[in-house]
């Protein structure tokens, strides 16, 4: 399996037999990793396989000696004992979370930490001829001095790899790097990795978007349960995303989604004519005019880029918890309601789960019990008290008709993986029984298995003759799983299609166009 | 380590520091030739104490909901001059006086929560900016003298519980109390196991249980005997009675009812509480105004203590019960800390203050101890969790630990834990 | 379950037995506090506490040596406590002392009106309670009472402001400002009565101007007797009443505000008006022999702590304490016999002679 014309071109980074222990938990077990100089190698594995402690290992962010096996760059042993050192070798790596300061300027950012300076003092004129230079080579047209923070993620990332080029970076390691990227972002930045390669620059991404690393990828190396399992090429081996997927998982997947024939009532849920305003910036809308209905049993897929204005029209909706609502009337079974607060959303029977599971979905504090009666604590207490034995009882149940994975319910939610983290809010909403339930972006960072499960509870919920809304940023998923699907630009809904009229085409064309309403 | 959790309630930094205090009190008995453990001792230190105690309660209540309140101890000081006042001057009788003086807190607690809550000001502001104003009102109002106060309302600071029924030289209400709360633990051990049997949750081995109700309840007795063979004249003092009601009641209302809850669930995740129905502004609001009710309390109970209120009542007590949560355990960025935490962590410094007086040692010398320790129990808890949440004394502990199989999902916990410290 | 039960059981009657067991309970052989002869005779080589208020002064810092090795010396262990931590602080260093079992309690207040359930505590335990400096307030549990006249200190004070102006300027009117000490500390008011009991009668006549009208008692306190908030408040004075008229005198209180009002007057560029001053501290004795402060009162700590030790050997033998005055410090309950040092005011003219007997200012004022 691995390629056998390894010694044909020279190899930038060879990692052996790497193995990294926390207190009780093997991270790494015996990984190995070959990178040839010149290529982007794509690190492929499930969530919590061990792909991102491996570049902590490599980066220098776990230092030498709290680790065993070898690190070989540019054929000589590295013995990193911080990130410093790794980037002084020329070894950057780029997190999940970008590490810019949102207050400083463009070029702040890009020199913070490796200032240009003249005689002890920081030479600005030069730090500005060269951050316009880098700016050039990623194509970001900015000026240098903008401050990080009113430019979007999609180019922050960009301001990232200038900033890692400026370090006379040779081997770039990226962590996940167009998960909060919209599509044309996206392809920007893969666009610029295959120019960076074309410079001799050695690139490592860490992704889940499997297209996107077929697309651009010369080898990929697969984790598993924190080993190495196999390093495919993917001209040679002729790799699609199947084959990728089977090596993480450890099997074929027949189907990503549950058969599901679904049982569609009578209109339910309705809005009409919603415009709510930007919460900072007046006179801007972020829902112009928008009207749209779910029935009983149906699930209705909302598809829009990054920004478009979905996860924003669903909370203004749900209990006016974001903008500054404007104008327009919202239905259920026929009756109009007013939601003025979240608490009025959830007992008219809404529920919303949202895309950011970490900082708006979670408390990280707690444990899965709490998390799960936390929206309808109402249920389970009696004169204010809480029964902490219904409350163990409740989640016990979800526990196991959703199958979290954990040992007990009264683990802490932090502790569980995405998929499993994922189960737990909607096992939280769940309980609050709603009529309604509006799912934002609900597979995000989720791994393969999961995804299926998850699209098999939201099916089920829909069995259940509730109304499901799905905002996803991925036109496969909203396709495989929606019976109808609105499609979302700049804050106005520019069309609807059925399941079987629908594809990517034709809704990317809605999503990209302000056609008027289907 | 499981067994260990369980048998103090699942925290094992909350063991650390009953194990801390319990070590404190040995090495003060042993080295102060067993004055520290004598009824009058103890009762001062109940005496002396009462009033931060009732502080930290307050406090790591603001604290968990992610604030903070520098004003208590001038909220305090305006509180206790103000009824010393209306005592004095309209000649009201002391409940009366006690009523007013709640009320007065919950109108302060009222004023700060309106900033904080609705106009959202960061509570470090607008306590601050209480704490001069109340300072300063103090003063005023008391025109910087000392008011003294009736000894009826000396009863709530320094009385004690009465001798009633036949002479068995012992204080009997405080036997009766005693008893009582040694035969409510039992109760609880044996309901909550009950519970967990019947939901089918794990039940601790029954060498637990009995350990603990030992230990326990010889704390209780051993306590109870201490109160009730005092001076006569003396026993179970008031203050300690009022405080035992106030950790009985705030343990309740923040483990057990819909408001603690959201308390904790509004520090550790506004948005998230927020996007779960619950009501921050209001949650925010109760939390301030109750801390300067609390305050308020805290400082009748020290004017009764000292039969007067002075200019200076109340300097330097945020810090104390500041310093009593975060030993206690509590989180500086709020989500995190239980009352009776904050309760070990004050009499933690309460111990080590009155021991170290016992000993003679000067008061420079025991405010730097007192800094130290401070600096070292956070310091330790830090580290522990930097360390994979494994505490010193868990280690000691490691055998009685069950195999604890590492399931595949706790690979990303540990990291993740990892990759926030790092 | 059932086990829990019977051992919870177990425990609780094996308790309880234990309880009982020890039976006797409290032991009521101790004596009954609340003798106001207070304190009987008890063996040499017991522990006297001494409470004493913040370190803001010098005096308390000497009067903690004094104490430490006078008490030695005679025979008992000495148990001295600073309650720099406030009110609170010292109320709890009293009832540790009560713990410890100190025969006598020597208390030097921060704030002698919050004292009294700890004074009374005292009493309980059989300990004899003797107010050091400053007078125990509202309470009927101290027994005696030693101290500087603090009415005669003041008298001192006001005339020592009256010859220094006088030496100055022949005739008047003078310009002065009254600094007063902490209203929390009850002799503050009878260092001010007695000042003004000579100033006064020369405010009425015109010999004398305060010309920012801050006359009372109450509008010239120095809270908590701190030098920064004297010196504030002569900032302000300064630069409000006395941008164009010259400040002849300040009648100080003490030493530490006496030099905060001189270091005002010196930041603002003014000459230095008579000073008076209080305690002998040493800063300001080489100030005085500097011509800088005017005037400080020697209350000669040595004699007072030597005094309280007196008492305290009285007490020990059961003899009943020297007093010189059980007429005029009553206390709200009760008069409490008191037994008054006199002060002595030290100037220039004097200032090399009146510290012939003292370890440390000795040496500085010899020629």
């Amino acid at each position: 399996m691995t390629s056998l014309n390894t010694h044909s071109e020279p190899l930038i980074l060879e990692m052996r037999s790497i193995t990294k222990e926390f207190p009780g938990v093997k991270a790494l077990a015996d990984v190995s990793l070959r990178v040839k100089a010149g290529e982007i190698h794509a690190i492929c594995g499930e969530n919590g396989a061990g792909k991102s402690t491996l570049m902590k290992v490599l980066s220098g962010v776990y230092p030498y000696g709290t680790y065993t096996g070898d690190i070989v760059y540019q054929n000589e042993v590295q013995e990193f004992k911080d990130i410093r050192a790794s980037e002084h070798a020329g070894i950057v790596i780029i997190h999940q979370e970008l590490a810019l300061i949102p207050e400083l300027s463009i070029m702040e950012n890009i020199f913070l930490g490796n200032e240009p300076t003249k005689r002890g003092v920081i030479d600005w004129n030069e730090a500005r001829l060269r951050s316009t230079e880098l700016l050039a080579r990623v194509g970001l047209r900015e000026d240098p001095d903008t401050p990080v923070k009113e430019i979007g993620v999609g180019k922050q990332q960009l301001v990232e790899i200038a900033k890692a080029l400026n370090k006379s970076v040779k081997l770039l390691i990226l962590d996940e790097p167009t998960a909060a990227l919209n599509e044309s972002d996206s392809q920007h930045l893969l666009d610029l990795m295959l120019g960076l390669k074309g410079r001799g620059i050695t690139s490592i991404i860490i992704s889940h978007k499997l297209n996107e690393i077929e697309q651009i990828a010369d080898e990929i190396t697969i984790i598993r349960d924190g080993k190495s399992i196999e390093t495919l090429n993917v001209k040679a081996d002729g790799v699609d995303e199947d084959r990728i997927i089977k090596g993480m998982v450890g099997r074929t997947l027949e189907s990503r989604f549950p058969d599901h024939e679904p049982k569609i009532g009578e209109v339910l849920f309705e809005v009409k004519n919603w415009n709510v305003g930007h919460p900072q910036i007046q006179d801007r809308l972020v829902c112009k005019n928008s009207s749209f209905f779910v029935r009983r049993g149906e699930i209705v897929g909302f598809a829009g880029l990054m920004g478009a204005g979905r996860t924003e029209l669903a909370r203004s909706v749900f209990g006016r918890s974001y903008g500054r609502f404007i104008s327009g009337h919202v239905y259920k079974e026929g009756k109009e309601l007013q939601l003025r607060s979240v608490k009025q959303a959830i007992d008219a029977g809404l529920g919303y789960v949202t895309e950011d599971r970490k900082s708006l979905g979670l408390n990280l504090l707690d444990d899965i019990k709490a998390t799960t009666v936390s929206a309808n604590l109402r249920k389970i207490s009696k004169h204010f008290v809480v029964d902490a034995n219904k409350e163990y009882a409740v989640a016990e149940e979800y526990r196991k008709s959703l199958r979290t994975k954990t040992p007990s319910v009264e683990e802490g939610v932090a502790k569980l993986s995405g998929g499993n983290q994922q189960k737990v809010v909607l096992a939280k909403w769940m309980f609050t029984d709603p009529d309604v339930l509006i799912l934002d972006e609900p597979t995000r960072g989720i791994d393969v298995g999961a995804k299926y499960e998850i699209y098999g509870i939201i099916q089920r919920l829909a069995n259940q003759g509730k109304a499901v809304i799905v905002i996803s940023s991925e036109l496969p998923e909203l396709l495989g799983l929606s019976d109808r699907i609105y499609t979302i630009f700049e804050g106005a809904i520019t069309g609807v299609l059925d399941k079987d009229q629908a594809s990517q085409e034709s809704l990317m064309k809605l999503m990209t166009s302000a056609r008027k309403t289907a | 380590m499981n067994a260990l959790k369980k048998l103090f309630g699942g925290n094992t930094r909350q063991f650390g520091m009953i194990f801390a205090l319990v070590a404190l009190i040995v090495f003060f008995e042993i080295f102060t030739e067993g004055r520290t453990l004598t009824p009058g001792n103890v009762i001062n230190l109940f005496n002396g104490n009462s009033y931060i105690l009732i502080l930290a309660i307050g406090m790591v209540l603001v604290i968990i909901a992610g604030h903070i309140d520098l004003s208590v101890g001038s909220v305090a000081a305006f509180v206790g001059v103000c009824v010393a006042i209306f005592i004095r001057d309209w000649g009201i009788p002391w409940y009366l006086g006690v009523l007013l003086g709640l009320l007065l807190g919950v109108a302060i607690g009222a004023w700060q929560g309106f900033w904080v809550a609705y106009v959202g000001i960061p509570a470090f502001i607008v306590t601050l900016s209480g704490m001069l104003i109340f300072r300063g009102a103090n003063q005023f109002v008391g025109k910087s003298n000392t008011i003294p106060v009736p000894g009826d309302f000396q009863f709530i600071g320094s009385g004690y519980l009465p001798e009633v029924g036949p002479k068995t030289g012992y204080n009997n209400l405080t036997l009766v109390l005693g008893l009582l709360a040694v035969a409510y633990v039992i109760y609880s051990e044996v309901r909550s196991r009950r519970n967990a049997k019947e939901l089918g949750a794990e039940v601790p081995e029954a060498w637990i249980s009995i350990l603990k109700l030992v230990l326990v309840c010889g704390a209780i007795l051993y306590a109870t005997y201490l109160f009730a063979t005092g001076r006569p004249g003396t026993s179970f003092p008031i203050p300690g009675l009022i405080l035992a009601v106030l950790i009985l009641i705030y343990g309740f209302i923040s483990s057990k009812t819909v408001i603690g809850r959201h308390i904790y669930a509004v520090g550790g995740n506004r948005h998230a509480a927020e996007l779960s129905g619950v009501q921050s502004k209001k949650v925010n609001f109760l939390v301030m105004m109750n801390m300067s009710l609390l305050a308020g309390l805290a400082g009748m109970i020290f004017v009764g203590r000292s039969t007067a209120s002075g200019p200076f009542d109340g300097v330097g007590w945020e810090l104390d019960a500041i310093a009593a949560v975060f030993i206690g355990g509590a989180a500086v960025t709020g989500g995190v800390g239980t009352v009776i935490g904050s309760i070990i962590g004050g009499l933690v410094m309460a111990v080590l203050n009155n021991g170290l007086q016992l000993l003679g040692v000067g008061a420079d010398l025991t405010q730097i101890i007192k800094g130290l320790v401070l600096l070292i129990a956070v310091a330790f808890d830090v580290y522990n969790k930097s360390q994979g949440k494994r505490s010193v004394v868990g280690m000691l502990m490691k055998n009685f630990s069950r195999s604890n199989e590492i399931k595949a999902d706790e690979t990303t916990s540990t990291k993740e834990v990892i990759s926030k410290g790092a | 379950m059932r086990m829990i039960r019977t051992a919870g059981k177990a425990a609780a009657i094996a308790a309880i037995a234990a309880l009982a067991l020890t039976a006797c309970g409290r032991s009521d052989t101790g004596t009954t506090g609340g003798s106001s002869s207070g304190g009987e005779a008890f063996p040499k080589g017991s522990s006297i506490g001494v409470a004493l208020p913040q370190k803001t002064s010098e005096n308390w810092v000497l009067a903690e040596q004094l104490f430490n090795d006078g008490l030695t010396k005679a025979g008992y262990k000495p148990d001295v406590q600073f309650a720099n931590g406030g009110v609170s602080d010292q109320q709890n260093q009293i009832s540790a002392m009560i713990t410890k079992g100190d025969k006598v309690i020597i208390v030097g207040a921060i704030d002698g009106a919050q004292l009294g359930t700890q004074l009374k505590q005292a009493k309980d335990a059989g300990a004899t309670v003797i107010a050091y400096d400053r007078l125990l307030l509202n309470t009927p549990d101290v027994d005696y009472y030693v101290a500087y006249d603090n009415f005669k200190v003041g008298e001192l004070q006001g005339q020592a402001l009256l010859d220094g102006m006088k030496g100055k300027k022949a005739s008047g009117p003078y310009n002065i400002e009254l600094f007063a000490g902490s209203p929390d500390d009850a002799n503050a008011k009878v260092f001010f009565d007695g000042a003004m009991s000579v100033l006064q009668p020369k405010i009425d006549d015109g010999t004398l101007k305060v010309l920012s009208g801050q006359k009372t008692f109450d509008a010239v306190v120095t809270q908590g007797w701190k030098p920064e908030n004297a010196q504030k408040r002569m900032d302000t004075l300064l630069a409000g009443t006395y941008g164009s008229a010259t400040l002849d005198g300040v009648l100080s209180p003490n030493d530490t505000l006496a030099r905060a009002i001189i270091t005002s007057v010196k930041s603002a560029g003014k000459p230095i008006p008579v000073v008076t001053g209080q305690d002998s501290e040493v800063e300001s004795v080489k100030s005085i022999m500097a011509g800088e402060q005017y005037s400080t009162i020697n209350k000669d700590t040595n004699a007072l702590v030597e005094h309280a030790i007196t008492m305290v050997n009285d007490i020990q033998a059961g003899k009943k304490p020297e007093v010189n005055d059980d007429k005029s410090y009553n206390n709200k309950v009760k008069v409490v016999p008191a037994y008054l040092l006199k002060p002595v005011i030290v100037t220039k003219d004097n200032v090399h002679t009146a510290y012939v007997n003292d370890p440390v200012l000795g040496p500085i004022t010899k020629q």
